[in-house]
Order: C-alpha cells, then structure tokens, then sequence
C-alpha cells in the first residue's frame, strides 16, 4: 500500500456564485447555514468502474450528517473521498467537486496527509494499533510535532471519549486487552487527538453489541459541539437516532454494471417521515434493502 | 517417515563418528592440534558479519519492497532477487573470488567471505521482512494513514513493531543456512590454524565446514573422528538457530492472530 499520487480531478462545472446565490442541494432541500464540505456532481471510478455518481451535498458543521442505503451503494466510498484515504487505492479517480471549508479539497498542492490530520477517521471495526493504551492516543500527536503536556493530551482525550474512567489504571495496558467497545472508543480518542474539526465514522457500531452501540452513539451526540460528524450506517434506527442531517443512497444497475448515487439528502426528521423521492420511502420502510 | 528417516540417521551417524574426538579440547585446542576452537571462532565471526551485512541490506530491501516501492523499481529489484535466488553457491563463491578476492586485492579474507555469504542469504532476508510486513492487518496501515501519518512514521512506527517477530525469525534461518555452506567459503574465506581476527582483509579465517571438507578428505581415524565433530557442532549450531527461528515464528503468528482485524 503505497501513497499514489492524487487521483486526477476535472474542474467543477458548477459556477459557485450560482450556488452563493441559491442555497439548496439537488432536490431543493435548504443546505446547512455553515457548510463544513460542499460536494458537487461527484463521481468515483475504480479504474474503467464507476463507483459512485451524482453525490451533491452539503455537511453542516457541529451537525452529524448520517449516510444510509443498501450494501454497495458507495456510502463507504464517499466517505472515503472525504479524507482522500482512497488516494491510497493504485488506478482511483475522482470527477466533480469537494470543498472543505471553501477550497476544493482535491486541489493541486493540497496534499492528503495534511488533508487527513484536519479530517480524523474511524473505522468499521475497531483497529488499534498493536501498542499500549497511552501510546494510541498519543502517537499522532507526538509525530506529528504537537508541543503538549501529554500524559493532559491523552486524559483529556480519553475523558472525551467517554473512556477515561475504565482506563484510568492501566494506560499502559495493551489495547487488545479492551473489548470491542472499549477499543472503538480509543480510536476515537485516537482520533480527536490531533484536534480534527471533522470525525468521519464508517459503521462505527457494526461490529459491537447493543450496549456498545448506544455508548458510541451517546458519544457522537456529546461530540457534536466540537467536531463535525459524518457517519455512515445501515443501522436507520441509528441514524434517525443521532443525525441532524440524513443522505440516502441506493445502488444503479440499469446500465449493467452497479454503480452508487446519492438519491436525495434533507433533515433527518424529514427523511424519515416524509422523503421526497419513492425509493427513499421504499427502503426507509423496510420494502427492500 | 521419508523424512525423518534420513534427518535422524544423519545425526545418529555423524554421532558416532565423531564420538572419539568428542570432548572439551575440540573448544580449547585448535586444528593444528587435537581441537576446532579455531574453526569454531571462525564460523561465529561469519555468523555476526552476516547478520551485519546481508541482516541490514536484506531487512532494509524487503521494507522497500512491501511499503515503497512500485512500479518498474519494485519490477526490477524482484527480478535481480530472483536471479540471485537461483544463483548456485559456488558460482557466487566463484565470482566473489574473482572480484573481491582477486580485483579488489582483498585476498582470502574475513569480509570476502562474508560478503559471499550475505549474497547467498539475502534474497531470503528480503522475501522474509516483504512477507512479515504484508501479513500486519492493512486495517492497521488504514488507521494511520487515516491519523495523517507519514509513509516513513506508519512503517517505523505502526507496522514494523508487530512485523518485527516475523522478520527476526526469517534472518535467524538465513543464518543457519549461511552456517551450513562450504562453496562460497572455498573461494574467499582460505584456512588457518590460528584464532581468526577481526581484520577484514588479507587474513584468512578457518571456519567448521571447512574442517569437515578437508579432514574427511586426510586418510586416518583421528581426521575422520575430527571432520564428524566439526559436523556434530555445525548440526548444533544449526539447531539452536532453528529453535529460535521457530520461538519467533510461532510468537509472530500469535502477535498477528491477536490483531484479528
């Protein structure tokens, strides 16, 4: 896995003074006041594959945006392009826009690791790094240069993920030695380390029991004040619990091959009760998916 | 049973053949005399230049070729170790006689022979470390990248401590192979009844297969018992290597097991 150059990016065919002018996303919904990203006609290939097309929205910040659809419908892709970790897949390309805080996020010059410390991730399943409690949360700050006290950085880190208190006694305990749970939550607290303003969360839950989920859920609500938060889950209840904002995508076949698209994108409250497009309604009330 | 057979009558055989010189002059005395003490030194002194060597340029080739290199870099620097790979030991100890020993004036010397050795062992180091660090969970080079982290920082940091078991446990085989090999010896390294020293050119070094080769070749009992001896601690050395290859094979599977990601 090496680092690839940035994937090739064609240059919007959006005026943005038209969308200064009219903020709404593709089916007329309001766009959030304070967009943290704004894509445009976005497209993902995977060499000759299209992945994913016609993603256009917007993520609020301090809002959690949820990502819901069937498997295969590029959820996890688009996710992906949001930190700019698939740069990391050989034959990639991206067509269309990002804008991350107003400047196009796949830009000439904008390289992806400066790109990924202002953007954390966490993943599908817990991945703590084969090394003690404490030196999780505090690698990425110590590499990446941050003058602090640490052993502060790392309580207040984990105190912040909500795992401070049943870890308090062996930071320097192997991270294995965590359940599920528990090791989610470090790599939170691994993540929101470097100070992000973005946490991106690919099915944080799918791989933990109930009362894990609810934890990580609460979390992400307690979060919201200071992070902006992208998830994506096929767990509705979950996103109609936690999200402020809710895209639905689904998966294209009609062209032979299967390509994601986003359908629509509003207030959760809305999509969950009144969603403007059929398919949304047919998934979100369990007809398919 | 086809192999144990052959492994164990081996030993039993050169066992018995060595049992008349077995004792603890082979460790005090030297060839000249009753003992191998010499020859012993000697092949303990390839084993660390070895480890020196062919340990830093292989462990160094194999990171290389898992983490950074692609394209027609990483093409070419997978074909030449093939080629090395296949290349059979005495043609290596042939061209290290013609180049270093003869071109480059070092003589039968403890770094010629040293540098046959590693080029003979370093294709494996380099497939050993590549494969070690493919097999740390891609979950976990994810996760660091997702942090921002630098290429060189992720391999430091991230993916080489849980590699490390595997890669340790490849150069100590490799090291065992280098302790059984004569024909790269043959042409480089030369003979002496004395210690070796730690001068890296003009003075020859006695080592353990050497002595195996040439008194089994001296007509008399006293030789033939002196060569299986020099056999017997050839075989034990070896041994002890592979015991230790397998404690860190064994903990490098358990370490990768526990990252169930």
């Amino acid at each position: 896995m090496s680092e690839m150059p940035a994937p090739t990016m064609t240059e919007p065919t959006v005026d943005p003074s038209v969308l200064a002018a009219t903020p709404v996303d593709a089916q007329g919904t309001p766009r959030p006041v304070d967009a943290v990203f704004t894509v445009e006609q976005l497209a993902f290939f995977y060499g000759a594959n299209q992945a994913l097309r016609d993603v256009s929205l917007s993520i609020g910040r301090h809002e959690i945006t949820a990502l819901i659809g069937p498997s295969g419908c590029g959820k996890t892709t688009f996710i992906r392009c949001l930190n700019r970790l698939n740069d990391l897949i050989p034959g990639t390309r991206v067509e269309g826009r990002i804008d991350f805080n107003g400047s196009s996020l796949y830009a000439p010059g904008v390289r992806a690791i400066d790109i990924r410390r202002r953007i954390g991730m966490v993943f599908q399943k817990p991945n703590p790094f084969p090394k003690s409690i404490y030196d999780n949360v505090a690698i990425a700050p110590k590499v990446n240069g941050i003058r602090a006290n640490m052993d502060e950085l790392v309580e207040e880190c984990l105190t912040r993920a909500a795992l401070w208190d049943e870890v308090k006694g062996k930071l320097r305990d192997s991270a294995f030695s965590l359940s599920g749970g528990q090791q989610q939550r470090l790599c939170i607290a691994r993540a929101i380390a470097i100070r992000p303003e973005v946490i991106l969360m690919d099915e944080p839950c799918s791989a933990l029991d109930p009362v894990a989920t609810i934890r990580i859920e609460e979390l992400m609500v307690e979060l919201k004040s200071d992070y902006t938060i992208v998830v994506v889950t096929h767990n509705m209840q979950q996103a109609a619990r936690v999200s402020d904002r809710t895209a639905f995508f689904t998966v294209d076949v009609s062209e032979g091959g299967r390509t994601g698209m986003m359908v629509e994108v509003g207030s959760t409250e809305q999509m969950f009760t009144a969603p403007s497009d059929q398919r949304t309604d047919d998934y979100i009330t369990g007809r398919f998916g | 049973m086809l192999i144990a057979a052959p492994a164990i009558a081996v030993i039993v055989g050169v066992f018995h053949q060595a049992l008349p010189a077995l004792g603890w002059q082979l460790f005090t005395k030297r060839t000249n005399s009753t003992g191998i003490q010499n020859a012993i030194l000697g092949s303990l002194l390839f084993l660390l230049g070895v480890l020196i060597v062919a340990g830093t340029i292989g462990v160094g080739a194999g990171i290389y070729l898992a983490e950074f290199a692609s394209g027609r870099t990483e093409r070419a620097l997978r074909f030449f170790s093939e080629v090395l790979a296949g290349m059979p030991s005495i043609v290596i100890g042939y061209i290290g006689y013609v180049t270093l020993v003869v071109e480059f004036h070092w003589s039968y010397s403890l770094l010629a022979a040293v540098m046959a050795l590693s080029v003979l062992v370093l294709p494996y180091i380099v497939k050993t470390t590549e494969v070690a660090l493919r097999n740390v969970p891609s979950a976990l080079g994810e996760a660091a990248a997702g942090l921002g982290l630098p290429r060189s920082a992720t391999v430091r940091q991230v993916l080489l401590p849980p590699a490390l078991p595997g890669i340790v446990s490849g150069l100590v085989v490799a090291l065992a192979i280098s302790t059984g090999e004569l024909a790269p010896l043959l042409f480089t390294a030369g003979f002496s009844d004395n210690d070796p020293t730690l001068h890296l050119f003009h003075h020859q070094v006695p080592y353990l297969t050497n002595v195996v080769f040439t008194d089994i070749s001296i007509p008399g009992a006293r030789a033939h018992a002196t060569a299986a001896a020099a056999g017997v601690v050839t075989l034990g050395i070896l041994l002890v290597l592979i015991a230790i290859g397998r404690i860190l094979a064994s903990r490098a599977r358990r370490n990768t097991a526990r990252m169930s990601l």
